[in-house]
């Protein structure tokens, strides 16, 4: 109870989650399923920590290969390898 | 009045205003005596009032010059209105410098009200002598009205005794007295502007040229080449329609008028007819010519064109089948910003000679029009699905603290759909696993351990508290609070 009136104090979150675009793809893809809303945060925090080793892994590409900018060569080769990683 | 006059001299726009509004103020008819207190209010009132001392300066020295003013002020004033005293200063407002020649004496004598606002804005334009317009042209329009044409005459004048009277009033003590001298000039230079303006007070200055003609003449020529355009492929349309749309861009240039005409335009492309795409294309072609008011056109054109798009898809579906030339087709051809065919009309548009320049801009146009509604179907899986990757991938260029090509974007954006759909995958398996219907938090813990994100080092709780803000951190993690209640329940 207490947290809830903390929570409606403060209504702008800075780095929102997309809690409509995340539901509809998952709708989009399994219409049989049905997601928590509580779960709906968790699956955001996947997609940020997907995307930080992501772009972990394409800046040491890109360091290894002496460039200064990000070319799609070291983000395809990083991404191979995080999403062998991310399939569980 | 003469004794009145003499303790304070000074033909200042302030001064001679006080006097205005004191004689202005009484309409009933006023002993001498009573306006001789009036006036002997005014030195009060201008030493307190007057937060410069530089008008002080200027009073003094205005002396010799204020009287024969000021004689003449009153007789203004006594028979004037406040109105038409009012307007006299507007009037006479450069003529306020201490200086100026008696011919300039004349206009000074009303006194100007807004010479103290004036003033100061005036002062900062001292040096330039350049007339400003603007806070005079705001003052009482109406009012300058009648004056006008004196103003011409006494600004002529003016100008010339301003050119000789500027740089010997610069020498006498104070710049105050410049200031005011030339914030005087100003305003003379500012008041021939107000008379033009108050011709037509309000909105009504602008004379609207209607262009109705041209469209007409624009839709007969429509018609003509409609007849021609049948036999012919769209090749020779766009001729015509480049003829057209010359005229039409003619008109669009003008400013205004262009949306006037896009307007009619747009009314008479309700009928949806089957060439127009072919003649919107190209038409669109041509307009693109006159780069700046056409692009804007079309941007306003293509604006209006995808709000419609939707009822509009079908029945374009059904058109683009048949191609017969139609006066419509010029009408319609805002309608058809967004139409594909745009695409098509713009490759075969290129070999006419009109469409070559144009048809660039045109095609970028048409292809981020096309690329936002190519088709209803994969309409709501790009735009909002896009939206949401790319999100995601400007973290990825956050995280990444490097800059990063464009097509490197694309290739997050395609590596997101494919994480997408195997976390789908996964959730499925595990809540199905756990003999479940609904993906519960607990599925997704298990899959960040599977991930290796969620180690015996690192909890999850870890990780949401590093990674989320406050309110998701408060909504995913049980916290005790006070009277032996947990927030979530568990």
């Amino acid at each position: 109870m207490a947290l809830s009136t903390i929570v409606s104090q403060r209504k702008q979150i800075t780095r929102k989650a997309p809690r409509g675009f995340l539901k509809r793809i998952f709708k989009r893809q399994k219409p049989h399923l049905r997601l928590d809303p509580t779960a709906d945060l968790l699956v955001h925090l996947n997609c940020l920590l997907f995307v930080h080793r992501l772009a972990e892994e394409a800046r040491i590409n890109a360091c290894e290969n002496k460039c200064r900018i990000l070319n799609k060569d070291h983000v395809l080769a990083a991404a191979k390898v995080i999403l062998k990683k991310s399939r569980g | 009045m003469a004794d009145i006059n003499s303790p304070d001299s000074e033909p200042t726009t302030r001064t001679l205003l006080r006097r205005v509004l004191d004689t202005a103020t009484p309409r009933r008819p006023r002993s001498a005596s009573a306006r001789r207190t009036l006036y002997e209010k005014v030195p009060s009132r201008n030493l307190r009032s007057q937060t410069k001392t530089p008008v002080r300066q200027c009073t003094h020295e205005a002396r010799p010059v204020g009287k024969l003013a000021r004689v003449q002020a009153s007789g203004h004033l006594e028979e004037q209105t406040p109105r038409t005293l009012l307007k006299n200063i507007l009037l006479s407002a450069p003529e306020s410098a201490t200086l100026m020649p008696e011919s300039m004496v004349k206009p000074v004598p009303a006194p100007q009200v807004v010479q103290p606002s004036r003033r100061e804005s005036s002062r900062g334009s001292l040096e330039l002598r350049l007339p400003e317009l603007e806070p005079s042209t705001t003052l009482a329009p109406g009012v300058l009205a009648p004056g006008k044409r004196k103003q011409r005459l006494r600004l002529s004048m003016f100008q010339q005794e301003v050119d000789q009277g500027l740089p010997p009033s610069q020498e006498p003590p104070g710049t105050a007295d410049a200031s005011s001298v030339t914030s005087s000039l100003n305003l003379t230079f500012a008041t021939p502007l107000q008379p033009q303006s108050v011709r037509r007070p309000g909105l009504s200055r602008r004379p609207l040229t209607r262009r109705a003609v041209d469209v007409g003449a624009f839709m007969q020529d429509l018609h003509n080449s409609s007849l021609a355009l049948a036999p012919s492929g769209p090749g020779e349309p766009a001729q015509f329609l480049a003829g057209k749309a010359e005229e039409v861009d003619v008109e669009l240039s003008g400013g205004e008028v262009g949306e006037e005409a896009e307007d009619r335009m747009e009314e008479e492309g309700l009928h949806v007819s089957k060439v127009k795409e072919a003649a919107g294309g190209q038409e669109l072609a041509r307009t693109g010519e006159p780069e700046g008011h056409t692009q804007v056109s079309e941007a306003e054109a293509s604006q209006r064109a995808t709000e419609a798009e939707e009822p509009e898809e079908s029945s374009m579906d059904e058109d683009v089948a048949g191609r017969a030339a139609s006066p419509e087709v010029a009408r319609s051809t805002p309608r058809f910003l967004q139409a594909k065919q745009v695409h098509q009309f713009l490759k075969p548009a290129p070999p006419s000679g009109v469409a070559a320049s144009s048809s660039e801009a045109l095609e970028l146009l048409s292809a981020r029009i096309s690329s936002r509604h190519q088709t209803v179907g994969p309409r709501p899986q790009r735009d909002p699905y896009k939206a949401g990757l790319s999100h995601y991938a400007k973290l990825f260029s956050f995280y990444a603290k490097m800059p990063m090509e464009k097509k490197a974007f694309e290739m997050v954006e395609k590596c997101l759909d494919k994480y997408f759909q195997y976390l789908c995958d996964d959730l499925e398996v595990f809540a199905t696993h756990a003999g479940r219907k609904t993906v519960k938090p607990e599925d997704l813990q298990l899959l960040m351990r599977r991930q290796g994100l969620v180690t015996d080092q690192v909890s999850l709780h870890v990780l949401v508290e590093r990674h989320l803000p406050l309110e998701y951190r408060q909504l995913l993690i049980p916290c005790a609070f006070s009277g032996n209640s947990v927030f979530p329940a568990q």
